[in-house]
């Protein structure tokens, strides 16, 4: 029997490194999935995949390198279901202007609002939508979300601002008055 | 970011996704999972005995003290020997071992007409496999293993992100486990677990097979029977 798996795992990080970021992995996973058994799955091959290629890890922020990886698990996981949303839906949104949703009550109800129904909301979001909020949520910086995505920080900072956008629109039917 | 710290609807917006739940994996899982991850590497050979730390101990105290120890370490009864390295162990690190590899498959999937020829040559015996994939058990590729140090021809196949291997190797002089006994139609199968992974072994003839994943069990039987029409 070959046992060459000790070079992978001899890389730049090790087991225990990946094992740090489980939670956040699969609340993440699990947001972008809504599903135990699918964020399971994809936690899995995400981790599988980080320690099989931990001797490309050149440094840098670990946890943004191990949702990068997630992301791309994500995307082949999707690619697999046919009746799901495309995940560039957020790029041809039309222009959701953020005063038009202004009015006097949106504050009363945004700060009135439970967890419950903002994840509801969430979940109605593309998952492109979707996962660039939680990756801001997560405190992830525009450099390391831009390199998630692979796209410009410029284009980091439209999407988020279109994703928010959208998030009170869907948020205005969950939204209660206190 | 994009949000304005003084615009007090960027700030409720904040304050209220601050209020998604977050979602935690169950112990189970993440027992599974570091279970995976850390002892996945190595199919690790029988434990070499430490060097015995009493020597260092007992020099200070002269010969006879020594001699003494000795005595007392003989009388003690052995451990005993190391737990055997079994097919179903080496079969999850073979399985292992192709999960992690940042390469793709020596031979990806054109269909089971195309990986079943590249193994003429590559091993000395032609690997019978009946099942070319399908939706639900796409074939993703094969390659080149090793059970007790003989070439095994490895087909690759997915079910959902799951990882499934089937190792095809000649039978003669593979010590076989002697666990319950499974029949799945037509198939006996020998069905056992190592470090999380399901593992069913069968027996065609002069050769052997050994199919691991962590699929539940029925999924994997499922697909056991799907090679055994």
């Amino acid at each position: 029997m070959r046992r060459p798996m000790t070079q992978a795992y001899a890389g730049a990080r090790s087991a225990d490194d990946v094992m740090e970021h489980v939670d956040a992995l699969y609340n993440h996973a699990r947001h972008l999935t809504g599903r135990d058994a699918e964020a399971e799955d994809l936690v899995q091959e995400t981790c599988m995949r980080a320690l099989s290629a931990a001797h490309t890890f050149t440094g840098g922020n670990f946890k943004a390198w191990l949702f990068r990886i997630l992301r791309n698990a994500f995307i082949d996981l999707h690619r697999k279901r046919r009746n799901e949303q495309p995940l560039g839906e957020l790029d041809v949104v039309d222009g959701a202007d953020d005063a038009l949703l202004r009015d006097d009550l949106e504050l009363e109800r945004l700060r009135g609002v439970v967890g419950g129904d903002i994840e509801a909301a969430l979940a109605e979001l593309s998952p492109e939508a979707r996962a660039i909020i939680l990756l801001d949520v997560e405190g992830f910086t525009e450099s390391e979300i831009a390199t998630m995505l692979e796209c410009p920080a410029g284009t980091v900072k439209s999407r988020l601002s279109r994703a928010r956008v959208l998030l009170r629109r869907r948020l205005k039917d969950y939204a209660r008055t206190p | 970011m994009t949000k304005d710290p003084h615009d007090p609807i960027q700030t409720a917006l904040d304050d209220a996704l601050a209020r998604v739940p977050r979602h935690r994996p169950s112990a189970d899982f993440t027992r599974r999972l570091r279970a995976r991850l850390t002892d996945a590497p190595v199919a690790a050979p029988a434990p070499v005995a430490p060097a015995p730390r009493w020597r260092w101990v007992l020099a200070p105290f002269g010969s006879a003290l020594a001699a003494a120890a000795i005595v007392v370490l003989v009388a003690r009864p052995s451990p005993g020997p190391a737990p055997e390295w079994s097919l179903a162990d080496e079969a999850v690190s073979d399985h292992l071992r192709v999960v992690a590899s940042p390469r793709p498959p020596e031979i990806e999937s054109g269909g089971i007409h195309q990986v079943k020829p590249w193994f003429t040559g590559r091993v000395d015996f032609a690997p019978r496999v009946a099942f070319a994939g399908d939706d639900e058990f796409p074939l993703v590729g094969g390659s080149l293993g090793y059970v007790r140090d003989h070439k095994a021809a490895v087909f690759q196949f997915r079910h959902r992100l799951h990882a499934i291997t089937l190792l095809v190797f000649p039978a003669a002089g593979v010590p076989w486990p002697a666990g319950d006994v499974t029949h799945l139609g037509r198939l006996s199968v020998v069905e056992q677990a190592s470090r999380g992974f399901s593992v069913l072994l069968w027996r065609d003839t002069e050769l052997g097979y050994a199919l691991i994943s962590d699929v539940n069990r029925a999924d994997l039987e499922a697909l056991a029977q799907k090679m055994n029409p």
